[in-house]
């Protein structure tokens, strides 16, 4: 933990929230992104400081639409949502018993979330069926972060769920397949804290249903509908990308011990520390860049101009980027399918395919 | 008076006419300054035409909200609309308060501000919008702890499980306290009597059943109760049978009302022995439950932080 901490230096650390944490699992090769978070450094700040700014946060009026959404689907003691649980899961009518976690307070909520599904686990299906506002922490490599899911967690024949409320509309049963993704991985995350905190209660994990209840807007009309998401990938990958944040030693010996990410905020709190410094330290932890991060990671611009300046296969998306697979620059890729480059060993196959290409285009041009 | 009130809804014409004059030249200092003298000549309609209701009451915000009497505010903010809603089914003159204390009357359960609005709206033809319910539970308590019981009733708030208020539940003083107590089942057998009461008042009010508000709000609330949409087909093409509704509704909170009834007759046996006249009303502050409920005292300490750090999942 020393290493990370010399890493963040005398920044002050950026808690994570579920966003931060879903979005490991949306690129989970990077080691730049792995040693950023792990260390808990402010990316926002650093990505400013290189005059990378990455044009983050929602708009005010999705978050007020968000929010509007989210209160019409819990109204009344989540009548909304206790009737799309009725017709999806076939929530039987006896089971309508309401906490609203957030009447202790902030400053018991926690503590309060843990005693009612520890009482929920323990008395079965009687204790209670929808949670409201409950707060969930998980481990980070060695720091606790606060999660509070803006859904319900629900019990239904012993089985807790995770309920998602999204604003982003699903038109004829289709929904934009990237904010779905976002969704289950944001879901995922907070199956795997409940799953955390039944354990560490002494109950079944499994008893978190790997379905979570992804709850949208239908088309156009502000009528919400509720659809099973199976999060099992993403519970994988976010599981991987845990541990290897608490292993992050393995990644740290690549590095030269002096190495540090420190902003050297002045006064006012903002950076000291030169530019260029900053960014020759950063590239010295290797990035994965990928379209998708543009989605995702506040470094992003900077990741990309990197990938630019070295001509990397990487801007090409992943999939160009395996098809490829060990041809590292578009330079490389070109020299080999106009015979510029003797493929080196092992590139044979991958230079004879470019060849075959590069004359499928001479001649169609031709 | 009206010969006022005429002069100011001249000159109010004339500087929206200004504003607009203003805006297509893209004079956007000058829009600003007709813009200020539209606002001023607005609230001095509004308090005017509140001035002299009787049902106004001058001191209905006690935090002086900066912004003019807020009494008028509840009248709309325009002249047009106003006069307009003050016209048949009365209310639109009468203040927040007692709006509030209408639609809880007729809905007879803890309400959450959105739904006392949308009643008042469709049913009483009030004014009310959620937000400005916010400060009311405040304002209520300041004015019962300078003079308790000054008022022949208190809005006040739902109380919890831990007797304290339930977050967003506005109830009336002069209920029972096992109506003003919300356990597990509390807001589902609320709901049901409120879906209840609302198709009651739909029934027995053929006005009311004319307009299309109140229709709308009792189709929602009936889409959320098995079997009271007339037809799973059709659900969503005409509007719900009140008498429907109201059987369905009784039919489900038959299923409740049992365990519903004995969880809040033990809270309510609670509150009385353990509350003050103040908690009773407004609800135990957390921190006294936290004395009192020593179980989670162990655990209070490490989740200190908790409320700062947590993030919003929508951000």
């Amino acid at each position: 933990m020393n290493r990370l901490d010399a890493l963040r230096g005398t920044t002050p650390q950026k808690p994570h929230d579920a966003r931060a944490i879903a979005a490991l699992a949306a690129n989970p090769g990077c080691t730049r992104r792995a040693l950023l978070d792990g260390a808990g450094i402010d990316k926002d700040a650093a990505a400013r400081h290189l005059g990378f700014p990455a044009p983050f946060g929602q708009s005010p009026f999705a978050i007020t639409r968000g929010n509007a959404f989210e209160a019409l689907v819990k109204a009344d003691g989540c009548a909304e949502l206790l009737r799309m649980l009725r017709e999806l899961l076939g929530l039987p009518i006896a089971e309508v018993a309401y906490h609203d976690v957030e009447n202790v307070g902030a400053h018991l909520r926690h503590a309060h979330t843990r005693a009612l599904f520890d009482r929920a686990a323990r008395d079965g299906d009687d204790a209670g069926t929808v949670y409201d506002h409950p707060l969930l922490s998980v481990g980070i490599a060695g720091h606790t972060a606060y999660l509070e899911p803006d859904v319900v967690a629900f019990q239904l024949g012993g089985r807790f769920h995770i309920v998602e409320i999204k604003s982003f509309a699903v038109i004829d049963g289709q929904a934009d397949p990237s904010a779905v993704a976002a969704a289950a991985r944001q879901a995922a995350v907070y199956v795997l804290a409940l799953r955390r905190m039944l354990a560490e209660l002494g109950h079944d994990p499994l008893r978190v249903a790997h379905d979570v209840v992804l709850v949208c807007p239908e088309n156009f009309a502000n009528r919400p509908v509720a659809t099973l998401v199976d999060v099992r990938r993403q519970l994988g990958v976010l599981e991987r990308q845990l541990a290897r944040m608490t292993a992050l030693d393995r990644l740290l010996d690549g590095l030269p011990e002096e190495l540090t990410f420190d902003l050297l905020p002045g006064e006012d709190g903002l950076p000291t520390r030169p530019a260029a410094e900053l960014a020759d330290a950063l590239r010295r932890a290797t990035a994965r860049y990928a379209p998708d991060c543009l989605a995702t990671c506040d470094l992003c611009f900077f990741c990309r101009d990197e990938a630019r300046q070295e001509g990397a296969t990487d801007l090409l998306g992943r999939h160009v980027r395996d098809e490829l697979g060990g041809v590292g620059s578009v330079g490389e890729a070109l020299g080999l399918a106009d015979g510029a480059r003797a493929p080196a060993e092992g590139q044979e196959e991958i230079a004879r395919l470019l060849r075959n290409a590069e004359r499928l285009r001479r001649e169609c041009l031709a | 008076m009206s010969d006022r009130l005429d002069e100011l809804e001249r000159r109010i014409d004339g500087l929206r006419a200004g504003v607009r004059t203003a805006m297509r030249a893209k004079d956007t200092a000058t829009a600003r300054t007709l813009r200020a003298e539209l606002r001023a000549a607005e609230r001095a309609w509004d308090a005017l035409v509140t001035g002299d209701l009787p049902g106004a009451a001058p001191d209905e915000s006690p935090d002086g909200s900066p912004d003019g009497p807020p009494g008028a505010r509840a009248a709309g903010a325009s002249p047009g609309r106003a006069s307009e809603g003050g016209a048949p089914r009365g209310g639109a003159l009468v203040t927040v308060r007692e709006q509030v204390h209408q639609a809880l009357t007729l809905l007879a359960a803890p309400a959450q501000p959105r739904l006392v609005a949308a009643v008042s709206e469709a049913l009483l033809g009030g004014t009310l919008r959620g937000s400005r319910l916010t400060s009311l539970r405040r304002d209520e308590e300041r004015s019962f702890a300078s003079s308790p019981y000054g008022r022949p009733y208190y809005l006040c708030a739902a109380l919890t499980d831990r007797l304290s208020p339930a977050r967003g539940l506005l109830t009336v003083s002069t209920w029972p306290l096992e109506r003003r107590v919300v356990g597990p089942l509390s807001p589902r057998v609320d709901f049901l009597t409120c879906a209840m009461a609302v198709a009651r008042q739909l029934g027995a009010d053929p006005l009311a059943a004319l307009d299309p508000r109140a229709l709308r709000l009792l189709a929602r609330m009936a889409r959320n109760i098995p079997g009271a949409a007339a037809d799973a087909d059709t659900a969503d093409l005409g509007p719900p049978d009140p008498a429907r509704v109201a059987e369905a509704a009784a039919r489900e909170l038959a299923v409740h009302a049992g365990r519903d009834t004995r969880d809040r007759a033990e809270l309510a046996g609670r509150a009385t022995s353990q509350l003050d006249d103040r908690s009773r009303l407004f609800g135990a502050t957390t921190l006294i439950t936290v004395a009192r409920d020593a179980v989670v005292g162990d655990t209070v300490t490490t989740s200190g932080p908790a409320g700062d750090t947590a993030t919003r999942g929508r951000r």
